[in-house]
């Protein structure tokens, strides 16, 4: 018996779920925190959600094993869950596995999203009129991405799939009639496989022999603005 | 009682075991040279630093105390103010040890802890005591009654201390951070050279203010032109200090003038100045005062002093503390400075 605990905090929820030799037992999704501007609750609701998904299933020592999305997303999010992550793993003395949110949304969308044996397009809005992306077809592996690029970029990319993939995410519904226009189906705005499942993030923790929990890094795709800023005047000066 | 604490508020990634007084471990992972091209504190960049430096971190001050993560106690970790970014790292990584062995917690104010480096071995001062905290993130002028608290008498208005002289070092084309730059130059130069204003002397109160000094000395390197300033950079430099200094020690004295206190603490990075500690030792030699300086490695940003903090205070017991958040305010309760006057 293998119990996972999984977590991802590289959106605006705060998604925590719980499984058990693949059978999922408590799943939660938070969103932002109502007033103050909306800012995610992932400080206040992830050792929370994560703590009744655990009492729930034996407590803290019966974990194997923790999960964690690494992005790319939310720079702040992914520090909160990633530093969770890592000292949960420590205290508990059990592997980290690092799990790829896109490949996370990707999984979601290729087993719930209705679309048959198509291509799973994950889509996250990165903000600034760009979008992360991921494509995967038919198993966990990605084909392409992580990566950051704008959606006239990626209309392009999609265009050029053998077949049409089916695209969900923020990234997908901030920018459906771009993505549309390159060929891909997107789901209602309503619809859950939009939003990143935990029990995701566990099934694909699960496989493989997890690591060191100092080893698991997040996936930013993008420099502190410092940084670039910095590059552009050197490179300006030149 | 075995007590791990981080402090990740700033630029710093720190960590510290403690038992009672005495400091068992006390790491401190400086990102100074990360951020010295950018010539300051960069938000975001300090907070990838963090992330990727507490593990290790927290895994070396175990080592170095001999003890393992079994053996603790409690945790203790600053929870504000300070860099968000920075200090949730801190934070989620302190709340998660914590309950996975479901150990007390306890959030500490980042000044106060920099008021309990005084508690500390060697030579630990008990309350009543004026302390004065100068560094690149504060400049607090406070009175401890009691180890649990402190009161604000004073604070800066504006620019920190060492903002102020780090700034000031960019300006005369030094280092970053500039503080020990700053003093090298200013050995050889004239203190009285320029007539830096010391800011805050007339008004009443204990509140400090360092933006018009620098501003002043913007004003002044565009008066004499590039050529002379380089030329007089050492003048301009023991000036400047000179009026940094001088705005301190006059607080302070202002504040010892109650007569109730006798003894002064004297922590923070800015501490490690020289002309500073000159200052303020002839005044307490003056007064009868006993003088605590507080060692370098606690002086500044440390994990050590938030332990010695949360000694002081009542932990959050498990499962109290998992929503904790941290906080760019100070987080404790405490008597304010307003408070402090009213009465
Ligand atoms: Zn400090």
């Amino acid at each position: 018996m293998a119990l996972v605990i999984g977590f991802d905090t590289a959106t605006d929820d705060t998604a925590a779920a719980v499984m058990c030799d693949g059978e999922l037992l408590t799943e939660s999704a938070a969103g932002p925190t109502a007033g103050g501007g909306g800012r995610p609750a992932h400080a206040t609701r992830l050792l929370p959600d994560l703590e009744a998904a655990v009492g729930a299933a034996g407590g803290w020592e019966a974990v194997d094993r923790v999960a964690v999305g690494i992005g790319p997303g939310s720079f702040t999010g992914l520090r909160i869950g990633i530093a969770t992550g890592r000292a949960l793993a420590q205290a508990l003395g059990v592997p980290l596995a690092g799990v790829s949110t896109l490949a996370a949304l990707a999984r979601g969308i290729r087993e719930r999203g209705g679309g048959g044996g198509r291509p799973a397009l994950a889509v996250l809005d990165a903000r600034r009129g760009e979008v992360f992306a991921a494509l995967a077809d038919g198993t966990d592996e990605l084909l392409w991405g992580p990566f950051v690029a704008t959606p006239a970029e990626l209309a392009r990319r999609i265009a050029a799939l053998d077949r049409p993939p089916l695209a969900a995410g923020s990234g997908a519904l901030r920018f459906r009639g771009e993505l549309q226009q390159g060929g891909a189906e997107i789901p209602a705005g309503a619809d859950r496989v939009h939003r990143v499942a935990a029990r995701d993030i566990c099934a694909i923790g699960a496989l493989g022999p997890g690591s060191d929990p100092r080893d698991v890094a997040p996936v930013y795709l993008r420099k502190p603005d410092a940084e670039r800023w910095r590059e552009r005047d050197s490179t300006d000066n030149r | 009682m075995l007590l791990l604490a981080l402090e990740t508020s700033c630029d710093d990634t720190c960590a510290a075991v403690t038992d009672g007084a005495h400091v068992l471990s006390n790491v401190i992972s400086s990102q100074a040279a990360a951020h010295a091209r950018f010539g300051g504190v960069v938000p975001e960049v300090a907070s990838r630093h963090h992330l990727e430096l507490v593990n290790p971190v927290v895994d070396a001050a175990l080592h170095e105390a001999g003890v393992q993560l079994a053996d603790v106690d409690a945790i203790a970790v600053t929870a504000g103010p300070g860099l968000i970014g920075a200090l949730l790292v801190g934070v989620s990584s302190a709340k998660a040890l914590a309950a996975a062995r479901r150990l007390p917690l306890t959030p500490v104010d980042h000044l106060h802890g920099h008021v309990a480096a005084n508690f500390l071995e060697p030579e630990p001062l008990d309350p009543p005591f004026v302390c004065l905290v100068a560094s690149g993130g504060h400049t607090l002028l406070a009175a401890v009654h009691e180890r649990s608290s402190y009161k604000v008498l004073g604070q800066t208005l504006d620019d920190a201390a060492g903002e102020a002289i780090d700034k000031a070092a960019r300006l005369l084309g030094l280092g970053f951070p500039g503080g020990p730059e700053l003093e090298r130059l200013a050995a050889g130069g004239d203190p009285d050279a320029f007539g830096f204003p010391v800011a805050m002397t007339r008004e009443p109160g204990l509140d400090f203010s360092f933006s018009g000094l620098k501003t002043a000395l913007v004003y002044r390197c565009h008066e004499l032109g590039e050529e002379e300033t380089s030329r007089r950079r050492a003048d301009l430099a023991a000036s400047f200090q000179a009026a940094v200094v001088g705005q301190l020690t006059a607080k302070l004295e202002r504040a010892l003038d109650s007569g109730e206190w006798s003894a002064v603490a004297l922590g923070g990075g800015v501490a490690a100045n020289g002309p500073l500690r000159a200052c303020v030792a002839a005044l307490c030699e003056e007064r009868g005062l006993r003088l605590k300086l507080v060692a370098p490695e606690l002086c500044t940003d440390n994990a050590a002093m938030i332990a010695a903090a949360a000694a002081e205070l009542e932990p959050l017991a498990y499962p109290e503390y998992l929503a904790l958040d941290a906080a760019t305010e100070a987080v404790e309760r405490r008597a304010t400075s307003n408070e402090q006057r009213a009465t």
